[in-house]
């Protein structure tokens, strides 16, 4: 490959113009990175349209010099910067700009320069600068820049080449930095943004015009596995993590891409940057052994890096789990049914023990769960009424603050959580949710289990029964009989939203005739079926 | 010379609002796929609205560019030497940013002051409301701009929500992500908190929502210096609810406006804001 000493202002102009062009392509993958400073999924379109604008001004430029060049491409930038994220890119080309003032063309030394007041101007263009983005970037592409040229590298592809190494391990670690991103499971958008641009810029100088037609951007994938933060349910065992596995292999004329392909199956969150004489892995296995094995038949390996993510994994717990700033009060429910169970956590429950009618968890087994969670205020909502004094127990047990909310069933405890009032304390919450009670009743369905004679009811053995807010009132043939026989009984008129849990042992079509049912019954209310899967009850219905 | 106050069309002050206040309101944009509107100015909330709840894909929304803020300043700099800038949240929206960088770009030596209302929608607009009249009254460009920083505090949105899907599919959800991927179709109580979405509660129908904003606005009789009701799609139910507050705070007193498409994205059809601008402690 030949080299490059020295760029004027047409090769510059053609070298980002190429990156827009490069930008485009990936422009809807970099959308869907978006979660900093807004989540709201424009990061790539943005810095497509303001580089769009920077180039248009670029080539109305009034001469070919560097200098000019460069004056243009910022005015542009600042005519048509979107949002955050082109007002960054625009201060990167002000800078670059006043890096080449008056220059006819640029070398490695003045490249580094320019590169170093973008990012002196990024920064100083932001009131609160935050590390983890475009920002970060930048300034280790500064960075790199400075040390080619320390190494006293004149050949500007061999520096740019460097740099786009460089805005690649820096885009995959800003979720290290961020939390939001890490949280995500996503690297920094803008910071993407920023790699590709050089990336393109880079594969116009190496003369790869028809390879950029053919081939698209490659979003970098974050260093740091997702954690999705859900409601714990006790007693879930965690799928191991692995082991992070980096290296970097030197050879010679090796295809990143086609080693991409080979280790693509091999583990999670891979990685893989570089050229044919140097290719950086990374990836989560399971079997580091293989992965090394393969890295060493392509060339020599260095920077060897093998951790074991288990014991990063419960490090990082057991850091959140100090870092978290104890919400102030947390909920704990108790519940069977994995329906149920996600439909306390999808409401923000805490954490929820297993446990319900005839299934009644031990203090311990509450106790456990409450000094699991990270707050010092817990409101334990029984949702069965032989479970109210368990949770009752659990405040001799622990320095905690503990709070029982009497719900005595499933409606009752959905109707507390949904009454929780985030800006509320402890004890005005517990009071909140307390007198939110009375806004539901619950019927609960389920099979007598002998012949019996209750409330003036005649009940065979495995008939169908219904409770009225834990009273039985009702017998019949079906679960639809006894149903409708309980709904008569009420003054559904008043209500608004029928919600129905429906167990284990009905199918969803049996549940749907049901919803149907009361849907042509009752045409002014809300009916919602959901799959609640709890044991005992064959339905449980919550009228609002 | 008076100072010029200037706001974003996230403050909610758009139609007959603007020439009352007499302020000037630089447009955010509304894109849909590959067409870019000004807020309210190429969409109206109409049209935004019947668009958001047909097309599959959400639109998106993009601060002004530095270069709009500069051209109206430079304009109002030959009025006036003196302009207060009192801008969206910037944890919302990047408005704050733009008009801090056009700053730069102004000529002559105009005095501007650009103010973080920490807020949005008429928790936002209440607070131009308020710097109009203390404007009115001769303070002076710190002394509003002091208010104005300081009135985040004493501004306060409720809104609800009547869907949870909008919110999920923009992602902007800051502190309100708890409640999301809720099974129940639940309706969302949010107030502004810090200068984000922060849940308050939730409830089960649009009657409860009635309910818990006419409770708010009630736990503040006597104390209320500006109301505001807004709606997406649903003028007849913020009528109810003016209707149900009007023995709190005089009818003729409330100002009535729309939600602006930027927050209707997340909104969705059928919400409902009220704003109180609590009275200062004396």
């Amino acid at each position: 490959m030949s080299k490059v000493n020295d760029i004027a202002g047409q090769v510059l102009r053609d070298m980002f113009s190429a990156a827009t062009t490069w930008l485009e392509k990936s422009s809807a993958d970099i959308d869907a990175l978006n979660v900093f400073p807004v989540p709201d999924g424009d990061t790539g379109t943005n810095m497509m349209l303001t580089m769009r604008s920077t180039m248009e001004e670029a080539y109305r430029a009034p001469d070919n010099s560097a200098s000019g060049v460069a004056h243009a491409m910022a005015k542009g930038a600042l005519m048509g910067a979107r949002g955050n994220s082109g007002v960054i890119l625009s201060q990167v080309w002000r800078g670059l700009a006043q890096g080449l003032d008056g220059k006819e063309s640029f070398n490695t030394r003045d490249m580094a320069e320019a590169f170093q007041k973008s990012a002196e101007v990024a920064y100083n263009g932001v009131s609160n600068p935050v590390e983890g983005t475009m920002l970060t970037v930048m300034k280790d592409v500064a960075k790199e820049a400075q040390t080619q040229v320390e190494q006293g590298e004149e050949d500007i592809i061999v520096m740019l080449d460097a740099i786009v190494t460089a805005a690649g391990d820096s885009v995959a670690k800003t979720p290290r930095l961020l939390k939001v991103l890490k949280d995500a499971g996503v690297v920094d958008a803008g910071g993407q943004g920023i790699y590709t641009i050089m990336e393109g810029a880079l594969r116009f100088l190496k003369g790869e015009t028809e390879l950029m037609r053919l081939r698209k951007p490659q979003i970098i994938v974050s260093d740091v596995p997702l954690t999705v933060p859900l409601p714990q349910v006790a007693g879930v065992d965690e799928v191991p993590f692995g082991y992070c596995t980096e290296f970097l292999i030197k050879g010679e004329k090796m295809e990143p891409d086609e080693i991409k392909r080979r280790l693509e199956k091999k583990g999670e969150s891979l990685i893989v940057v570089g050229d044919d004489s140097a290719v950086r892995v990374h990836i989560h296995t399971l079997d580091p052994g293989n992965i090394i094995q393969f890295g060493s038949k392509l060339g020599t390996l260095h920077q060897v890096s093998i951790r074991n993510m288990d014991e990063q994994h419960h490090d990082f717990l057991e850091m959140q789990k100090e870092r978290m700033p104890a919400t102030d009060t947390a909920v704990v429910a108790i519940a069977s049914g994995d329906g149920l169970v996600d439909v306390f956590g999808s409401l923000g429950a805490a954490a929820v023990v297993p446990g319900g009618q005839t299934m009644n968890p031990s203090t311990k087994d509450i106790l456990q769960v409450v000094q699991s969670v990270p707050s010092e205020n817990v409101i334990i909502l029984p949702n069965n009424k032989n479970i109210i004094l368990t949770a009752e127990q659990v405040q001799e047990l622990t320095e905690k603050k503990i709070k029982v909310v009497p719900t005595k069933t499933i409606p009752q405890g959905v109707v507390a959580l949904l009454a929780f009032d985030y800006e509320a304390d402890f004890k005005t919450n517990a009071e909140i949710m307390e007198k939110a009670l009375s806004s539901v009743k619950t019927i609960e369905v389920t099979k007598s289990v002998r012949a019996t004679r209750i409330n003036g009811l005649h009940i065979k053995r495995r008939q169908p029964i219904g409770l009225l807010d834990d009273e039985l009132i009702a017998a019949g043939d079906t679960d639809l009989d006894v149903i409708s026989k309980i709904l008569n009984k009420l003054n559904v008129k008043q209500a608004e939203v029928v919600t129905i849990y429906y167990g284990v042992d009905v199918t969803a079509e049996e549940a749907e005739n049901i919803n149907a049912s009361i849907i042509e019954q009752y045409p002014n209310l809300q009916v919602e079926l959901i799959k609640g899967n709890q044991p005992h009850y064959s339905y449980i219905l919550s009228i609002e | 010379m008076t100072v010029k106050i200037v706001t974003d069309t996230l403050s909610d002050i758009t139609g007959d609002l603007v020439a009352q206040l007499g302020v000037t309101v630089v447009p955010l944009y509304v894109r849909f796929g590959e067409e870019v509107y000004r807020d309210r100015v190429d969409i109206s909330s109409e049209d935004f609205y019947r668009r958001l709840v047909n097309e599959p894909k959400l639109p998106s929304t993009t601060q002004p560019t530095p270069n709009d803020f500069s051209e109206v300043f430079n304009k109002l700099a030959k009025e006036t030497d003196e302009i207060l800038v009192i801008v969206v949240s910037s944890k919302l929206s990047g408005t704050y940013q733009s008009a801090m960088q056009a700053r730069e770009y102004v000529e002559g030596k105009c005095h501007i002051v650009i103010v973080d209302s920490m807020s949005v929608a008429m928790g936002q607009g209440l607070i131009v409301a308020a710097a109009v009249n203390a404007v009115k009254k001769g303070a002076s460009l710190e002394k509003v701009a002091d208010m104005a920083r300081k009135a985040s505090n004493r501004s306060h949105l409720i809104a609800y929500f009547d869907t949870l899907k909008y919110l999920a599919k923009g992602g902007r959800i800051g502190r309100a992500k708890e409640f999301l991927g809720a099974m129940l179709s639940v309706k969302q109580i949010l107030t502004v908190r810090d200068g984000e979405m922060a849940p308050l509660t939730r409830v089960r129908s649009m009657r409860a929502g009635l309910d818990y904003l006419t409770g708010v606005v009630a736990s503040y009789k006597g104390r209320i210096e500006g109301l505001a009701v807004e709606h997406t799609t649903n003028p007849g139910d913020a009528d109810i609810l003016v209707e149900r507050i009007s023995d709190i705070y005089p009818k003729e007193r409330i100002l009535r406006s729309v939600i602006s498409p930027v927050v209707g994205t997340y909104s969705g059809p059928n919400a409902m804001a009220v704003t109180i601008l609590e009275a200062e402690n004396k």
